[in-house]
């Protein structure tokens, strides 16, 4: 039993999961880890803004981004208005705030939508196989092959404009990258000798679905995460400014939508605020993402399969 | 009574093509194999990759459906028995496998993968019990109970096939497979692993169904040895026999393969 004895030397100190393998990995990329600050100061800046959101709801009174001001209607950049003011006089930084708000509750409210479906049909499809398998790529199949913009915008026609469109509407058509993802993932880890061995000391099906392979595809979340985030912040950007998007609130795409007609008068600071604004965060979760998966996953790397 | 006894046992895996998917063709990875196997005896499976010796083994613990033919456990026929079934049974049946990196979930620690049996086979176990269950079976092959909360990735192939070895004998089974367990570990630690699994089968008067590709190996630990080539057994008999008499002109070919000193 020379191994045993030999090697027992060598190993670490504490018990090493592989998640702080992962982040010991990430934290040497100094690039990420600035971006991951940005994040975190957009993650501060959207509770502030939630926060302002609801107290004023609660207490029944206009917020103070909503207030209307005409005496000083399209203000250029001031200590008073650091991103000035808009057409009808409102501070555009405390409506950027809300575009922070608006933006994370899309993205988190599509991925509550995104994530379960997605990873539920792509691990029926890998783990089942057969025809399971053959009815779920037939799904995802059909769901890919409509433009994405185009089911986004006839589905918010059903179920009501406004966020409940676009959360709907993009939660049930950005599930197939994700899909297709998972199933790979299973396809492949369903012929590794584990599976093998939990199935041979009784565990059910489900069991070996969702303890023993699940922990091994959960990193494939947390990248597909983090990748489709900007992508729904930009879909909303886009849906908004087409008009089908959110209504009564200042979302980004809203702002935008708003300062194109005023451009020309010299009034920049609308669109170069949300510009700036929607720049920064997807840019920084892009390269976030980026790091996460070289980090969780190094096979990972070429794999076009982001897609979301 | 025989412990195993497998009759005319045929897997046929299909093969798929066309645009609709159909099935084209077949291959007979197990082609009408029987053999049974005694309480307490350690039965030799050799044959080239690609023979159907790992699928044989697959089958009999039922990971894999038997396209036709027999399996008889301890009296009981496992051939379609449906998961509920099985499971009892499973208690009495193990395998330990080939390769000592994907056979433990690299996401769970070793106290988990141990003692996963013990909650499928003995739930009424509690918390304390399960934990100095798990650290006797790791002393027990040759490990040490400090190691349980650690992952895979920590540990070396030999004491990664200690951990699988911990792991099938945690429900106290009759049976075990070895699938190829030493075949992918460093020739100095192939032998302690051997040594390990003649130790336990001793102790706790274990049968297995040693399968390998290196008939020195099989050898040194079987009473009987089977020889295996494509998908059919060509030869069985006692160790010493097949070592020094064989039949078959493919046993020949094997037995000539095995290095000797000069």
């Amino acid at each position: 039993m020379t191994d045993t004895a030999a090697n027992s030397a060598a190993l670490a100190a504490k018990p090493q999961t592989l998640w702080s393998t992962a982040w010991r990995q990430f934290r040497r990329n100094r690039l990420a880890m600035i971006c991951l600050g940005i994040v975190a100061i957009y993650v501060g800046v959207f509770l502030y803004a939630e926060s302002v959101y609801w107290f004023a709801r609660l207490r029944d009174v206009v917020p103070s981004y909503k207030v209307a001001d005409f005496a000083a209607r399209n203000a250029h950049p001031s200590t008073a208005h650091w991103f000035g003011t808009d057409f009808a006089g409102r501070d555009n930084l405390a409506q950027l705030i809300q575009g922070v708000r608006i933006a994370f509750e899309i993205a988190f409210l599509t991925s509550a939508i995104l994530i379960p479906l997605g990873f539920l049909l792509g691990a029926l499809a890998g783990y089942f196989g057969r025809w399971v398998d053959t009815f779920i790529i037939w799904l995802y199949s059909v769901v890919d092959s409509v433009p994405s913009i185009l089911s986004i915008i006839s589905i918010s026609y059903v179920v009501g404009r406004g966020m409940k469109g676009i959360v709907i509407g993009m939660g049930l058509v950005a599930w197939v990258g994700l899909c297709r993802l998972i199933r790979g993932e299973y396809l492949k880890h369903k012929q590794r000798a584990y599976v093998a061995a939990a199935r041979a000391l009784g565990a059910g099906h489900l069991t070996v679905m969702l303890r023993h392979i699940a922990p091994n595809v959960l990193h494939i979340i947390i990248i597909v995460f983090t990748l489709a985030f900007p992508r729904f912040i930009l879909t909303e950007v886009i849906l908004s400014y087409l008009g089908v998007g959110i209504t009564g609130e200042p979302s980004w795409g809203v702002m935008i939508n708003d300062a194109k007609q005023r451009l020309w008068l010299g009034v920049w600071w609308e669109l170069g605020g949300a510009t700036a604004a929607m720049f920064f965060l997807v840019l920084a979760l892009n390269i976030v993402g980026d790091a996460l998966r070289d980090a969780l996953d190094p096979k990972l790397k070429t794999a076009e399969g982001s897609k979301a | 009574m025989a412990l195993l006894e497998v009759k005319n046992l045929k897997v046929y895996f299909p093969i798929m093509g066309g645009v609709i998917r159909h099935k084209v063709g077949e291959v007979k990875a197990v082609d009408d194999v029987s053999f049974t196997i005694e309480p307490g005896e350690t039965v030799g499976l050799v044959g080239e990759s690609g023979s159907g010796k790992t699928t044989i083994g697959r089958a009999i613990l039922r990971l894999l459906e038997p396209t036709d033919g027999q399996i008889v456990f301890d009296g009981h026929d496992i051939t379609r028995m449906g998961d509920g079934e099985l499971r009892p049974l499973r208690k009495q049946m193990q395998m330990v496998f080939q390769d000592p990196f994907g056979s433990l979930n690299p996401r769970m620690t070793i106290a988990s993968i141990v003692g996963e049996a013990l909650t499928i086979h003995f739930p009424q176990m509690d918390r304390a019990a399960r934990r100095d269950r798990i650290a006797e079976l790791l002393r027990r092959v040759g490990l040490k109970a400090e190691h349980m909360n650690r992952y895979p990735h920590e540990f070396s192939g030999g004491q990664r096939q200690r951990i699988g070895i911990a792991r099938a004998l945690a429900v106290e089974p009759k049976f075990i497979v070895c699938d190829e367990p030493v075949s992918a570990l460093d020739v100095s630690v192939q032998a302690a692993i051997i040594n390990l699994l003649q130790d336990l089968q001793e102790q706790y008067k274990l049968t297995y169904l040693f399968i390998a590709h290196d008939l020195a190996v099989v050898e040194h630990i079987s009473d009987h040895v089977l020889v295996m080539t494509q998908g059919k057994i060509v030869e069985a008999a006692s160790a010493d026999e097949i070592y020094q008499r064989p039949q078959h002109a493919y046993t020949q070919k094997l037995i000539a393969a095995v290095p000797k000193a000069f």
